[in-house]
């Protein structure tokens, strides 16, 4: 009954968020009912496929500003914290996170390497260092008989610093105008959206999400290990290649559309298991909603407090560390990992 | 009696560390095949090749007509192995009715269907973890854990199955209800071999018996119990002495004088 209760809140959350963020804007606040009337219009609109019809600036804002952002937002913020489960889950380790084991960091170089030098699209790069960062960590924390855990979060930290560094290089060899477009993006920005960002973001990380919504329950299995899969006769090598590649894939999207946002896949799959447990069948989805949802809310609040852009980055930090804090007390979570 | 799992001339060592020496023996099918023996004396590493987590070894095993390292896992292979080792910890406090669920994996794709579910909630009931099924693996006790991982393998229906000491953390109750449990998956034509450390509750339950000994298995004739006593006096390096009842050979260790 509860469950049910909760699972309904999944569902209705996000759309419910999703429609109040469009009234949100630095071009001022439009009302409940003036927005009910522009949607029913749109929606008219395409049903008579009268689409070439000129907007007016309100529509303009809305559908072509507002809109493409407010969906960006959903995504980055599902498929991060998606990554963030999946890599909890697969690699038993409840403080890994998309940063934790350098694919955050791979994928920002891969992207400011394809800005400075545009020889490949800028998601194709991310995606090939974030695949090159989480790779060399798993090698170099694989010692032959079985991976360790802590070593493996220990040789994330380094990969990660090493591609920091990769990074911090290429802005200082960048000219000052490339170099203020590489530190903005770093810091994770959303205004720049456009239904371009959501068209090229749309495919890897929706997709990237539907596989990994597929393979939901196998999740269970191999959180418990490697053994214990065999055990019950899985040989679990494949299925964690092909989901540690779709987790780094979302969040390779992810980082190449809207830049770093730190710590976001750590918190939301822990917030979800506090609510929802630790089962993944429901946890894969709750993540999707719940990050999508927490991310959205996070911009809209410094798009209603602030008259300017604050990276979105910031907010994360700075709204999500208390919520996290508080309800890691209130639970008393305890890893006696 | 088929011979269903065959090996010969088994050797395997930890670096310089010789741990098994050519080793011989045959476990049949549909029996309890239970191997004895000293703490460190190498019957988790032959657990581990058995098992198929350990495949660096010398000589040969067999299952069937197969070679243990051409087996592949999953529902399609010639033989569902399913096996449970001593020690398991998990980070994650996932249901128990979930960890059980698990075991399926290998059946069902993407969601488990509603055979995966029935065949959870029998087990659960036959080993009465029913009352448990929502309750966080974490928080249960060792025995109820043993138990749970118990029914996680037993509910992929294995061919063969091969236990590391399965009465471990037990109370008397479970351990007597898992033995029995066993031997009505015996009779239904489940393999089982598994290394214990009571000799009694082996001698009870067990079909057929071996000692670790000597990096070797070797085969013990219960029917002989001057035999059995001085053998397993020699293995467990204790003075024990036997009592017979109801045809049987139990043993007891002999108290050392104050």
């Amino acid at each position: 009954m509860q469950q049910r209760l909760k699972i309904l809140l999944l569902v209705l959350m996000p759309l419910v968020v999703l429609f109040f963020s469009l009234s949100l804007g630095s071009t001022g606040y439009i009302g409940i009912l003036d927005l009910t009337h522009y949607t029913w219009m749109a929606v008219q609109r395409f049903w008579s496929e009268m689409l070439g019809e000129s907007y007016t600036d309100t529509e303009t804002i809305l559908w072509q500003v507002r809109l493409p952002r407010i969906l960006l937002t959903f995504m980055v913020g599902a498929a991060l914290a998606v990554s963030g489960g999946v890599l909890q889950a697969i690699f038993r380790n409840p403080i890994v996170d998309p940063f934790s084991l350098g694919i955050s960091s791979g994928a920002a170089f891969g992207a400011a390497l394809s800005m400075l030098i545009p020889l490949i699209p800028i998601n194709l790069s991310a995606f090939l260092f974030g695949v090159l960062a989480v790779g060399i960590t798993y090698l170099v924390s694989y010692s032959g008989v079985r991976t360790s855990l802590i070593t493996m979060v220990l040789s994330g930290m380094i990969i990660t610093g090493v591609f920091t560094a990769f990074l911090t290089i290429l802005q200082y060899l960048s000219d000052p105008y490339k170099l203020q477009a590489i530190v903005q993006w770093t810091m994770g920005n959303l205004h720049t959206a456009s239904w371009d960002k959501v068209q090229t973001a749309f495919l890897p990380i929706g997709g990237g999400l539907a596989a990994i919504a597929a393979l939901r329950w196998k999740l269970n299995l191999l959180a418990l290990g490697d053994q214990e899969a065999l055990a019950v006769g899985v040989n679990p090598r494949n299925i964690k290649f092909i989901i540690v590649g779709l987790a780094t894939m979302i969040t390779a999207s992810a980082v190449a559309s809207v830049g770093m946002i730190s710590l976001f896949g750590l918190i939301v799959p822990h917030i979800s298991r506090i609510v929802f447990g630790p089962n993944n069948q429901i946890g894969v989805f709750a993540n999707m909603s719940i990050g999508g949802t927490f991310l959205l809310l996070i911009d809209d609040f410094s798009r209603a407090v602030m008259p300017f852009e604050i990276p979105v980055g910031v907010f994360t930090m700075i709204l999500g560390a208390p919520l996290f804090i508080y309800l890691m007390r209130k639970n008393a979570v305890n890893w006696n990992a | 009696m088929k011979e269903l799992i065959q090996i010969h001339n088994l050797s395997f060592s930890f670096g310089k560390q010789q741990v098994l020496a050519e080793l011989t023996a045959n476990f049949y099918a549909s029996e309890l095949t239970v191997i004895l023996g000293r703490n460190g004396s190498g019957k988790s590493t032959l657990f581990n090749i058995l098992s198929g987590m350990e495949r660096l070894y010398k000589g040969e095993v067999l299952f069937g007509s197969q070679d243990r390292k051409h087996i592949k896992s999953g529902k399609n292979s010639g033989f569902r192995i399913g096996f449970m080792t001593q020690f398991h910890q998990t980070t994650f406090p996932f249901t128990v009715f979930d960890v059980v669920l698990t075991g399926r994996a290998a059946f069902s794709r993407f969601a488990p269907s509603q055979v995966d579910l029935d065949l959870v909630a029998e087990n659960l009931r036959a080993f009465r973890l029913w009352h448990l099924k929502d309750k966080p693996y974490t928080a249960l006790s060792g025995g109820e854990r043993q138990l749970v991982l118990l029914c996680r393998i037993l509910v992929q229906q294995p061919d063969v199955l091969l236990l590391d000491e399965p009465t471990n953390h037990l109370d008397l109750h479970y351990q007597v209800a898992v033995m029995e449990h066993l031997k009505r998956l015996v009779e239904t034509g489940t393999t089982v071999v598994s290394v214990m450390h009571d000799p009694n509750l082996a001698l009870l339950y067990g079909d057929r018996f071996y000692v670790m000994q000597d990096k070797k298995l070797h085969e013990l004739e219960e029917k002989d119990p001057a035999v059995l006593l001085s053998t397993l006096e020699n293995t467990y390096n204790v003075a024990l002495t036997d009592v017979q009842h109801a045809g049987r050979t139990f043993i007891i260790p002999k108290r050392k004088p104050l």
